[in-house]
């Protein structure tokens, strides 16, 4: 991992290399303690982030298609420091699993593997142990009485969820290697960015750059939107807000067009997240500079609020003072989300979950939140960026180390 | 891939739709909850962002089998067929209790019996009968797999497109192998090539692979290492894959490679064969054990259709695979993996349509050759 930071992210003390044996300690008593503090005996995990947090294992994601059928799964049993893995992939001897916890590929979306797993899964849980799962497929569904001792059985991604918000020097070290690796590759689209080529030409530079400089994945089929000057041009919503993000195609681009740019890569198994705005093969207007400088008002006094015990209305509040008392955010979406094995995960801030939801959500230190507004100008398209955050006691820190050109300059 | 996102053909559309009808008929489910993005694409004909990895379970489309109306998940109609009104499409949401009240009013009018679920979760498995009061729900996936198992002609040309992607990425591959190139390097290689043809989305990720006991631990290649190219592509949400393995380099000591080779198309070649209409998925379990070859961890065959699709062949399902028929419409990727622990492995990976009078092999990239 070698990698150079010029922004803020370079005061950041993280451990390079990483100490995966010292991250997977640390991640194994978080969720035991969880387990202990809910009265869980076991937990079942399928959804693939939630296995690379309790097993330490990283694979470069596949389609989803694929990846719901050749999936590794993890259990987790109270008082057993060493988690259990179900997997198709090699076996990894750097993951530091036993032999007798290291099993071979389990198949939960067919009854067969089901019933198979159902056996392993008794020898490792006493009957009657209180077992949770972060998701239940068909066959599991069809064998609820075989697995479960109770229906519906208790929820694995609540713990998860809570085990995972804040990231250790490991995890932030991680995940901004993979920040790193999407910004270089982008650096080389966006000099290459002329009109002509087509968006997923685009995509083809970017993909073949993130894999060279070490990407595990691409986890976003990158979207280079073209944002039109009014909402009429873009496709019908349920909501009226902008459609966005909205799929790539072989769409030539033109001089001026707009492009909002969002994707993320997978790196040490986090997911990175990259959005800027971009114009075509040229300069930004003047009704476009003050686009941005309104998006970097609202990015601003949301850097300048944010840290360890603030809510999400914290945020949202200042950032709506700022853009004329509206959500400077898409309806569908929101001001921020987490960033971590996920590419959005909670925290959420500003969703439709709605203000009481916001202001129970405390921020904690070692959290990581991407702040994307959106600066709509009804007549003349809009401005969006994202800046990725890690939230500390005195404040937060930027991990984005990305300028904003054509804007700003 | 065209400069607009349109939905799925016509034809497509109602060919499936037609096939899901009827398996909702067998099945007796009044009405389907998917959460699956395959599932949601097969029964709406409605592209939707592709991202990598396992999502969570939630409602992103719903089925009625009363009056054949598709419910959908998205914002905008962008890609949303004529036969889905905008009162059809719901938004996203972050809050669950609106995807109750979604299915709990079309469940109003329909006054389902039997819901079939392709998945759920704790937490849907709370909510969603608090939505379908009085129905009993139950797993919808056989009857998914039912409708998807077998292809229509068009979803084999829509995998035939796929196939001929990944073998032209696997081709670019092929060109920039030599010593000093590294595993990424050729991922990064194969991604570009599959983006210029205007395909954005691999199946897998896991393309280049050194199959030697020697492997560096970075990935680089050396005179002499075999390398294996796994290609998968997603084009208009079919996959296509494609597998090969070749020497870097041509010249020198095989030290066992050949005789490797030699393996490797001897047991494809038996593989091939059990790929008969009437036969069994187990047949191909028989086909390794035939050619005297341990099979591998992964499937020995999996169905190809949006997605991974039924059926999934490997000896951790063996009364699975021997109860699989083998019907005509059923397209399957099979590997054939052999491997020698001093030597390294060679593996290949074909798509295969059962056809009436036989097997039909949709891949026809080569093979490497010592010549």
């Amino acid at each position: 991992m070698v990698d150079v930071f010029t922004g803020e992210s370079s005061e950041l003390d993280l451990p390079s290399p990483p100490d995966h044996d010292r991250m997977q300690r640390e991640r194994g008593l978080k969720i035991r303690s969880k387990m202990d503090e809910t009265g869980i005996d076991a937990m079942v995990l399928l959804a693939n982030a939630n296995v690379t947090y309790a097993t330490g294992a990283t694979w470069p994601l596949s389609d989803a298609g694929r990846g719901n059928v050749e999936r590794p799964v993890a259990v987790v049993v109270a008082g057993d420091e060493m988690p259990h893995l179900f997997t198709p992939y090699e076996a990894a001897a750097t993951l530091g699993i036993d032999a007798d916890h290291f099993h071979g590929p389990t198949y939960l979306d067919a009854e067969e593997g089901v019933a198979r797993f159902a056996d392993a899964l008794a020898e490792l849980v006493s009957s009657g142990a209180t077992v949770a799962v972060d998701e239940i497929t068909g066959a599991m569904h069809g064998a609820k009485q075989q697995i479960f001792s109770a229906w519906p059985p208790r929820s694995a991604s609540d713990v998860m969820r809570d085990v995972r918000v804040t990231k250790s020097p490991e995890e932030l070290a991680l995940l901004r290697h993979g920040l790193w690796i999407t910004e270089q590759a982008m650096a080389e689209v966006q000099s290459a960015l002329v009109p002509g080529a087509r968006q997923t030409d685009l995509t083809a530079t970017f993909l073949h750059r993130v894999f060279e400089l070490g990407a595990e994945a691409n986890v976003l089929d990158p979207i280079w939107q073209v944002m039109p000057d009014v909402k009429a041009e873009l496709p019908w919503t349920t909501h009226g807000d902008v459609a966005c993000p909205l799929l790539t195609t072989e769409r030539v681009l033109d001089e001026g067009d707009v492009l909002w740019v969002d994707t993320g890569i997978q790196y040490g198994g986090f997911h990175s997240d990259f959005g800027r705005t971009w114009i075509v093969g040229g300069e930004p207007s003047e009704r476009q500079q003050a686009q941005y400088e309104k998006w970097r008002e609202v990015d601003d006094v949301v850097r300048s609020v944010a840290r360890a015990g603030v809510t999400a209305s914290e945020l949202t509040a200042p950032a709506r003072a700022v853009f004329d008392g509206q959500d400077p955010w898409m309806a569908h979406f929101y001001l921020g989300h987490g960033l971590g094995l996920d590419l959005a995960e909670p925290p959420y801030v500003g969703t439709d979950l709605g203000e009481r939801y916001d202001n129970r959500q405390v921020l904690e230190a070692g959290t990581v939140i991407v702040i994307e507004p959106v600066i709509w100008d009804e007549g003349h398209s809009g401005y969006r960026s994202e800046n990725v955050y890690v939230i500390t006691d005195e404040g937060c820190v930027c991990l984005t180390d990305y300028p904003y050109d054509p804007y700003g300059r | 891939m065209a400069a607009e996102t349109l939905p799925d053909p016509e034809p497509l559309r109602v060919a499936r739709r037609d096939r899901l009808r009827a398996a909702m008929d067998k099945h007796e489910l009044d009405l389907l909850v998917l959460g699956r993005v395959a599932n949601i694409r097969y029964a709406s004909g409605v592209p939707v962002l592709w991202n990598a990895g396992t999502r969570p379970f939630g409602p992103g489309c719903v089925i009625a089998r009363a009056t054949d109306d598709v419910y959908v998940l998205s914002t905008w109609d962008e890609g949303v067929p004529k036969e889905i009104p905008h009162d059809h499409l719901f938004g996203i949401t972050w809050n669950p209790m609106n995807y109750v009240e979604v299915v709990k009013t079309i469940a109003a009018e329909l006054k389902p019996r039997r819901v079939g679920t392709d998945a759920n979760s704790p937490l849907f498995a709370q909510l969603l009968p608090m939505a379908l009061e009085g129905a009993e729900i139950v797993d919808g996936g056989p009857a998914l797999r039912d409708a998807r198992r077998i292809k229509v002609a068009d979803e084999v040309d829509a995998i035939r497109r796929a196939v001929a992607v990944a073998e032209r990425g696997l081709e670019k591959v092929i060109a920039e192998i030599e010593p000093g190139a590294t595993e990424r390097s050729l991922t990064g290689a194969f991604m570009d090539a599959m983006a210029s043809e205007g395909v954005t989305t691999p199946a897998t990720q896991d393309v280049v692979r050194v199959m030697m006991p020697s492997r560096h631990p970075d990935g680089v290649l050396a005179a002499g290492d075999l390398v294996r190219i796994d290609g998968g592509v997603v084009v208009d949400g079919y996959s296509g894959d494609v597998g090969r393995t070749w020497r870097v380099g041509s010249a020198g000591d095989y030290s066992g490679a050949t005789e490797l080779f030699r393996r490797g198309d001897d047991l494809r070649a038996r593989l091939l064969e059990a790929c008969r209409p009437g036969g069994r998925g187990g047949d191909l379990l028989e086909a390794y054990r035939l050619a005297g070859e341990a099979a591998p961890t992964r499937p020995v065959a999996y169905g190809l259709g949006l997605g991974f699709d039924d059926p999934v062949i490997t000896p951790d399902l063996p009364l699975t695979a021997g109860a699989e028929p083998l019907d005509p419409g059923v397209v399957i990727a099979v590997s054939a993996v052999v491997a020698d622990g001093h030597v390294g492995a060679v593996a290949s990976r074909d798509v295969v349509q059962i056809t009436e009078t036989g097997p039909e092999v949709l891949t026809t990239s080569p093979f490497w050759n010592p010549a």
